[in-house]
């Protein structure tokens, strides 16, 4: 089965990273999409199903904790798991942005199995 | 926080961002390049308890080469933004690596990274720790400074 993602950073060298590393690391993609703020992200949200969302925290404009906020306050974007890609490996932070509603978190920097465990855990796809 | 606290954890920053996001292995220590090599140096600060601030000076050669890798692009379609982006990319992560050590249950926010024209954002009062590695294509020397840590009632660190 493939999924559609969007990948949320404000950085284009790390959503073109992020993207690589999941088709490296074997998981299927039938969709990416790309946003570089919360609002962007919101924004493809209104025409675009996706399967899961990955975001970075520390963003100008709406940052990745304001998207999380907004996501968990939508009836219907509520339902899709949103895991964070953060530098901040900080156990505070981490508690803090999974009170907020993220599903998964990986910390930067990752392994392609890494991301890739979490993205099947947070879907729940079963185990190879 | 002293230097043989903060260098521990800067040296394997560095080694844990080079290694797992742009593939670099068998990295060695290496002194620091001269005043004049040809390199690119990032700049940023970051909040927290104790704040402080970061810089990465990195020679233009390895700069090119590494985003090349981490975007999986020829050098020779590399734009200068490209490269630049992922410099950015490269510094924020391994001051968040560094800081997440030290840390690892407090609370820290970076700041935006910044191409700085040389190392001035370093100089100042407190006390600097440094490491210089290898990367096979030219240096990165990371340099971290921080304030002092305010003491709480059952820990005095020294700065």
């Amino acid at each position: 089965m493939a999924y559609r993602v969007l990948i949320t950073d404000d950085s284009p060298a790390m959503r073109s990273f992020i993207r690589r590393v999941i088709e490296l690391s074997g998981f299927e993609l039938s969709a990416c999409f790309e946003a570089g703020d919360g609002a962007e992200a919101l924004a493809v949200l209104e025409n675009e199903w996706v399967d899961a969302i990955l975001t970075d925290i520390n963003m100008p404009g709406v940052d990745g904790e304001e998207l999380l906020r907004r996501l968990a306050a939508d009836e219907l974007l509520c339902a899709i798991p949103a895991i964070v890609i953060s530098t901040d490996a900080t156990q505070n932070r981490i508690a803090r942005l999974l009170e907020l509603g993220a599903r998964g978190y990986v910390t930067k920097p990752f392994l392609p199995e890494t991301l890739r465990a979490e993205l099947e855990r947070t879907l729940g796809v079963p185990c190879d | 926080m002293t230097d043989t606290t903060i260098r521990p954890a800067l040296s394997s920053a560095v080694a844990d961002v080079l290694e797992r996001m742009f593939f670099l292995e068998g990295l060695s220590e290496a002194p620091e390049p001269p005043p004049e090599s040809e390199t690119v140096s990032v700049y940023l600060t970051f909040d927290g308890n104790p704040p402080g601030c970061f810089q990465m000076r990195l020679a233009r050669e390895a700069a090119n080469a590494i985003a090349a890798d981490f975007l999986g692009e020829d050098r020779e379609s590399l734009t200068d933004q490209q490269s630049t982006d992922v410099t950015l990319e490269l510094a924020n992560m391994i001051c968040g690596a560094v800081l997440s050590r030290i840390e690892s249950n407090a609370a820290f926010r970076l700041g935006a990274p910044q191409i700085v024209a040389d190392e001035t954002g370093l100089h100042g009062p407190m006390e600097e720790t440094r490491y210089t590695v290898e990367t096979g294509s030219g240096t990165l020397t990371a340099a971290i400074q921080m304030e002092t840590r305010t003491c709480s009632p059952t820990q005095t660190y020294a700065s």
